[in-house]
C-alpha cells in the first residue's frame, strides 16, 4: 500500500503530560482518504490525546506528522483548521448563552462594512446554507443553552465544517445522543463521507462502530495495538483486543423483590418558560430493590422530571416524595439528606470541581461526616482511605488520589461521579446516563454495582439515552412520550421495536395499565 | 524522585524569576539615570545593607522595618485569599483595616483594662466589628445577588466617611491642630519584638501564627474545603448539598475579621494616637498579595515579604539616587509581572518531567521483563 493514500499520517507519537502521564507512546496512526476510521480503546487509552494532538490542542513531546504526505507541525488548533482539520470535543466548546449562529461563526466573525460589529444576519445566512448544503438540520436563532444535545452536536460539526473542515475528527459523538440522534447523525456522516470527507470517529460502542466505520485503529495504555478492516473483525475480538479479555454485556441479574414505595411521584405538572407542557400528569413509584428505567426520545419530559426530583425546577403542580417526604423546593442538601443520591447527565458541570483534586471531588457529599472529622479538624487519614478505596473500586486510571479531576480522561472523570453517587449509602439512585463516555468493561463494572446495589434493597431510578442500557437494566420500564407516560412495562418483555412504537407516540397503553406506575 | 526534582525546580523558578525581573528593572534604571549603579545597589541590597563611610554592614534596623511592614498586608493578604477561594471579589478588606484600626484605638483610649489584656481586648473587638460589616456585602450577594465587588467598593467610602465623621465631631482631641483622637493608652500598646525605633511588634509573630491556622482552616477543615470547592465550581458544590450561600457569607466574615485585626494591630502597634484620614491602602496590597500567593495562606508570609522588601528597595532608591518615582512604579511592575507569570521556564520543567517519566517507564519496563520470566 502506497503511503500517498493516507490524508492524515502520525507517526511515533509520544505525549508526556506535565504531570509526568505519558497518554501515547509511539502511536502510529493513519486514516485514508475518504473513509471513516474508528478509534477505539479503554478509558485513559489515550485516544482524546492523540486527536488533541492531530488538532494542534497539545504539542506531541515526540513523532511526526503528515498531511497528504506533507509534514507539518501544528502549534494551535487554528493552523490545524486552516489545513483543513476539525475537530468536535468529547466535552462541548460551545458558548451557551451565544446563539446558534453566533456559536458557528464565532472567531471568524462575518463583519458589518465598518468592522466594528458583528453581521449576525450573515453568520444566520451562513449557517443556514451550510446546514442545507450538509443536511444538518439547526435553528441559527435558538440560544445554544436552551437546544437539545443533539442539537449542539450538529452545531459543532457546522462550526467545523464552516471552518473548512475536510478532515473531521469527532471525539465520541454517540455518547449522549438517544438511538434516533445517533441514527440521524450516522445518515448525515455517511453523507459527508459520500462528499469526499475523511472523518475518524471516537466511540466505546462496539456496534455503532461496526455500523459505521471503513477500518479501526485500536488503542491500549497509550498504545496503538493494531489496525483493521471494520469488516473483518468481530465485537468480541475488539474487545479482546482494547480490554484483554471478553466483556459480556448481558446482565444475568437475579429477580427483583420490590419493597416498599420509596419514590412517589403525583401527577406532576410542568409547563417551560416557551409555555410548552413538559409534564402532563406524570405518576409513578420506584420501590425498594427494583430499577425503574425511564426511555424516551429526548424532550419529552425526561429532563424536566430528573431536575424536578433534584431540586432544579419547581412543578407547577403535583408532588414528588421520599420516604413520605415532599422534594419540592427543598435546596439540594435537604434532598441529600433525605437519602437521594444523583449522577447528573452534565458532569462537567454539577458532577466535579475540575481544578480540584479526586480526593476532593469523591467526598463533597460527606465531608461533613463524623467519620471524617475530629472535633473542626478533617482526620486526613480517614478521607484518604475512603478516596483510595473508591479508586480501586471504581477502576479510575490515575496516578494518585492528588490528581487534578479535570486532567483524568472523559470516561474516568464519569468514574469519579458515579464512585461518589454509588457509594454515598442513599436509599434512592437518581442516575443519569450512569455510564456516558464509559468504556465496555467499566459499564460492566458500573451496571454490575448499579444491580448489586438494588438487590440490596436501594430504589433506582435510571434514565438514560442509551436505549439499550435502560432495557437491559431496568426491572421495570416507563416510556415518556409528550411530557405523559406512554407505557409501563414489569413484565421484562420488550424490545426495541415494541420500545420505539411507544417513544414515538404510534402506541399508548390505557390509563388502568398506565396507572400500575404508581404501586398503590 | 519525582517531588524532589519538581521541589528543586520550585526553587530554580523562584530565583530565576527575580534575577530576571531584576535584570529588567536594570534596564530601566540604566535607561533613566546617571548614576546606576548607585540606584541598583539600593533596590538590591540596600533594605538589607547600609553603606556608611565606606563600610558595608548588615543593617538591623531597616531589616526590622521590612517586617514590621508586613504585619498589616499579612492579615489584608489572608482576608483576600480566604475571600478570593470562595469566589468572592470582595474588596472592603481595604475599608475593615481602617474601622479595625479606629474601634481598635477607641477601646485603646477609652477603656481601662489590665495591661496584657487590653491590647488583645481591642484585636477582638475590632475583628468582631469588622466580621458584622463583611455580613453586609455577603449577605446582599447571597439573598438578592448584588455584585460584592460593587457593594464592597462603595462600602469602602461608606465607612471612610463614617470614620472621619466620628473622628471629627466625637472623638478628636480639640487641643491639637490636626484632627486626630486623644493618645492611647500605655496598656493598650502592642509590646515591641525588639529594641530600637523600627515598630517590629508582637503583632508579626500573631500575623504568622494567623497565617498557619489560617491554612489549616482552609486545608485541614470542612468549612475551607466547602469554601474552597464552591471558589471552583459553585453548581457542583450545590448539587453535593453544601450550604453555598452560608459559606460564602462565612469567608467574608472571616476576610473582615482577618482585616479587622491588621488594622488594630498596625494601629496599637506604630502610632500613638489614630492619624488616618483616608483608606491606608493595606486591602489593595492584600489582593495582590492574594495574587501572587495563588490563594495559599501558607504563602502569604512570603508573598507579603517581598512585596515589602521591593517597597522598601524602591523607597531608598528613590531617596538615594536621581532615578524618578514613576520609573519606581514600572520597575515594581515588571518584578511583579515576571514572579507572577504561570509559564515562566515551562518550557525547561517539561523536559524535566519527560526525562524522569521516560526514566519510569525503562524501569517499569525492565521490572515487567524481570517478572516476566
Ligand atoms: N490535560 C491533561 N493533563 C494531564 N494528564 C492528562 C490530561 N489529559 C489527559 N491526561 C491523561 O492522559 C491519559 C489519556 O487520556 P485521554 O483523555 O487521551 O484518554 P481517552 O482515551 O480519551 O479516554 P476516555 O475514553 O475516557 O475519554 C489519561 O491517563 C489522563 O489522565
Ligand atoms: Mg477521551
Amino acid at each position: 500500500m502506497d503511503a500517498h493514500e493516507y490524508v492524515v499520517r502520525m507517526e511515533n507519537i509520544s505525549k508526556i503530560y506535565p504531570n509526568g502521564i505519558a497518554a501515547n507512546r509511539e502511536v502510529n496512526f493513519s486514516v485514508r482518504e475518504g473513509e471513516i476510521h474508528a478509534l477505539i480503546g479503554e478509558n485513559g487509552a489515550g485516544k482524546s490525546t492523540l486527536m488533541k494532538i492531530l488538532f494542534g490542542m497539545e504539542q506531541p513531546t515526540a513523532g511526526k506528522i503528515y498531511l497528504n504526505d506533507q509534514r507539518i507541525t501544528l502549534s494551535s488548533p487554528l493552523q490545524a483548521i486552516s489545513l483543513g482539520i476539525g475537530m468536535v470535543h468529547q466535552h462541548f466548546m460551545l458558548v451557551p448563552s451565544l446563539t446558534v449562529a453566533e456559536n458557528i461563526v464565532l472567531g471568524m466573525a462575518p463583519t458589518t462594512k465598518s468592522g466594528l460589529f458583528i453581521d449576525y444576519k450573515e453568520a444566520v445566512r451562513l449557517t443556514r446554507e451550510y446546514s442545507e448544503m450538509y443536511n444538518l438540520f439547526v435553528e441559527p436563532d435558538a440560544r445554544v443553552a436552551d437546544i437539545a444535545v443533539g442539537m449542539k452536536q450538529k452545531v459543532e460539526i457546522l462550526k467545523a465544517l464552516v471552518r473548512g473542515a475536510r478532515v473531521l475528527i469527532l471525539d465520541e459523538p454517540t455518547a449522549v445522543l438517544t438511538t434516533q440522534e445517533t441514527a440521524e447523525l450516522f445518515q448525515e456522516l455517511k453523507n459527508l463521507k459520500d462528499q469526499g470527507f475523511t472523518i475518524i470517529f471516537i466511540s466505546h460502542k462496539l456496534k455503532e462502530i461496526k455500523e459505521l466505520t471503513d477500518r479501526i485503529t485500536i488503542m491500549r495504555a497509550g498504545r496503538s495495538v493494531g489496525v483493521y478492516e471494520t469488516a473483518s473483525i468481530t465485537e468480541q475480538e475488539i474487545s479482546r483486543l482494547m480490554v484483554g479479555r471478553d466483556v459480556v454485556l448481558k446482565m444475568d441479574k437475579p429477580e427483583a423483590v420490590p419493597g416498599e414505595r420509596v419514590l412517589c411521584v403525583e401527577d406532576l405538572h410542568y409547563v417551560n418558560e416557551w409555555g410548552k407542557k413538559m409534564l402532563d400528569g406524570v405518576s409513578f413509584s420506584v420501590r425498594q430493590g427494583e430499577i425503574v428505567g425511564i426511555a424516551g426520545v429526548e424532550g419529552n419530559g425526561q429532563r424536566e422530571l430528573v431536575d424536578i426530583l433534584f431540586g432544579l425546577k419547581l412543578p407547577d403542580s403535583g408532588d414528588a416524595m421520599v420516604d413520605g417526604q415532599s422534594l419540592v423546593g427543598l435546596p439540594q442538601a435537604r434532598i441529600r439528606t433525605l437519602g437521594v443520591s444523583y449522577v447528573p447527565e452534565d458532569r462537567m458541570t454539577f458532577g466535579i470541581a475540575q481544578t480540584a483534586n479526586i480526593e476532593e471531588n469523591v467526598i463533597s457529599d460527606r465531608y461533613r461526616h463524623k467519620r471524617f472529622n475530629r472535633g473542626p479538624l478533617f482526620n486526613m487519614k480517614s478521607l484518604h482511605d475512603e478516596s483510595d478505596r473508591l479508586i480501586m473500586d471504581y477502576a479510575v486510571l490515575c496516578k494518585s488520589r492528588s490528581q487534578e479531576v479535570g486532567m483524568l480522561s472523559g470516561g474516568n472523570i464519569q468514574k469519579v461521579v458515579v464512585a461518589r453517587e454509588f457509594s454515598s449509602d442513599p436509599i434512592l439512585i437518581i442516575a443519569d446516563q450512569p455510564t456516558r463516555g464509559i468504556d465496555v468493561g467499566a459499564t460492566e463494572l458500573i451496571r454490575n454495582k448499579l444491580v448489586e446495589l438494588s438487590r440490596a434493597g436501594m430504589a433506582v431510578l435510571l434514565v438514560s439515552a442509551d436505549l439499550n442500557e435502560v432495557m437491559e437494566l431496568s426491572d421495570n420500564l416507563i416510556v415518556m412520550y409528550n411530557g405523559q407516560i406512554a407505557g409501563y412495562f414489569d413484565d421484562g418483555q420488550w424490545d426495541d421495536l415494541m420500545m420505539g412504537e411507544y417513544m414515538l407516540g404510534l402506541k399508548r397503553q390505557s390509563d388502568d395499565e398506565i396507572r400500575r406506575a404508581c404501586h398503590a | 524522585m519525582r517531588d524532589k526534582r519538581m521541589v528543586l525546580f520550585g526553587f530554580v523558578r523562584g530565583a530565576a524569576a527575580i534575577v530576571l525581573a531584576l535584570a529588567v528593572g536594570a534596564i530601566f534604571i540604566f535607561l533613566s539615570s546617571d548614576e546606576p549603579f548607585t540606584a541598583l545597589r539600593y533596590l538590591l541590597i540596600g533594605p538589607f545593607v547600609s553603606f556608611h563611610g565606606g563600610v558595608t554592614a548588615f543593617n538591623t534596623q531597616n531589616f526590622y522595618q521590612i517586617l514590621a511592614a508586613m504585619i498589616p498586608t499579612i492579615f489584608t493578604g489572608l482576608a483576600v485569599c480566604v475571600m478570593f477561594s470562595a469566589n468572592q471579589f470582595n474588596l472592603a478588606a481595604e475599608g475593615c483595616v481602617l474601622v479595625g484600626g479606629f474601634v481598635g484605638s477607641l477601646i485603646g483610649i477609652y477603656a481601662n483594662i489590665a495591661t496584657g489584656w487590653h491590647p488583645v481586648i481591642c484585636v477582638l473587638v475590632s475583628a468582631v466589628v469588622c466580621g458584622l460589616i463583611m455580613l453586609i456585602p455577603s449577605v446582599l450577594k447571597v439573598t438578592l445577588g448584588a455584585s460584592e465587588m460593587v457593594t464592597s467598593l462603595m462600602l469602602n467610602f461608606v465607612l471612610l466617611y463614617i470614620v472621619l465623621h466620628f473622628l471629627n465631631y466625637h472623638f478628636a482631641d480639640r487641643s491639637k491642630g490636626a484632627t486626630m483622637t486623644f493618645p492611647f493608652l500605655d496598656s493598650a500598646k502592642i509590646p515591641s519584638l525588639v529594641s530600637g525605633t523600627s515598630k517590629l511588634t508582637w503583632g508579626f509573630v500573631v500575623a504568622l501564627i494567623i497565617s498557619f491556622l489560617v491554612w489549616v482552616f482552609m486545608y485541614r477543615t470542612r468549612w475551607g474545603y466547602a469554601i474552597r470547592m464552591i471558589g471552583i465550581n459553585e453548581s457542583f458544590s450545590l448539587y453535593s448539598g453544601m450550604n453555598v450561600g452560608r459559606m460564602i457569607i462565612l469567608s467574608s466574615v472571616i476576610g473582615g475579621i482577618l482585616s479587622g485585626m491588621g488594622g488594630s494591630l498596625e494601629v496599637l502597634g506604630r502610632y500613638n494616637t489614630f492619624v488616618w484620614r483616608e483608606l491606608p491602602g493595606y486591602g489593595w496590597t492584600g489582593v495582590t498579595i492574594a495574587i501572587l500567593a495563588k490563594n495559599n495562606p501558607g504563602a502569604v508570609p512570603l508573598a507579603a515579604f517581598f512585596l515589602a522588601y521591593l517597597n522598601k528597595g524602591c523607597q531608598l532608591m528613590s531617596t538615594h539616587s536621581d532615578v524618578p518615582s514613576e520609573m519606581i512604579d514600572i520597575i515594581q511592575a515588571a518584578i511583579f509581572l515576571f514572579f507572577a507569570a504561570e509559564q515562566f521556564l515551562s518550557g525547561f520543567r517539561q523536559k524535566l518531567v519527560v526525562k524522569t517519566t521516560r526514566e519510569e517507564l525503562v524501569r517499569a519496563e525492565s521490572l515487567d521483563a524481570i517478572e516476566g520470566e
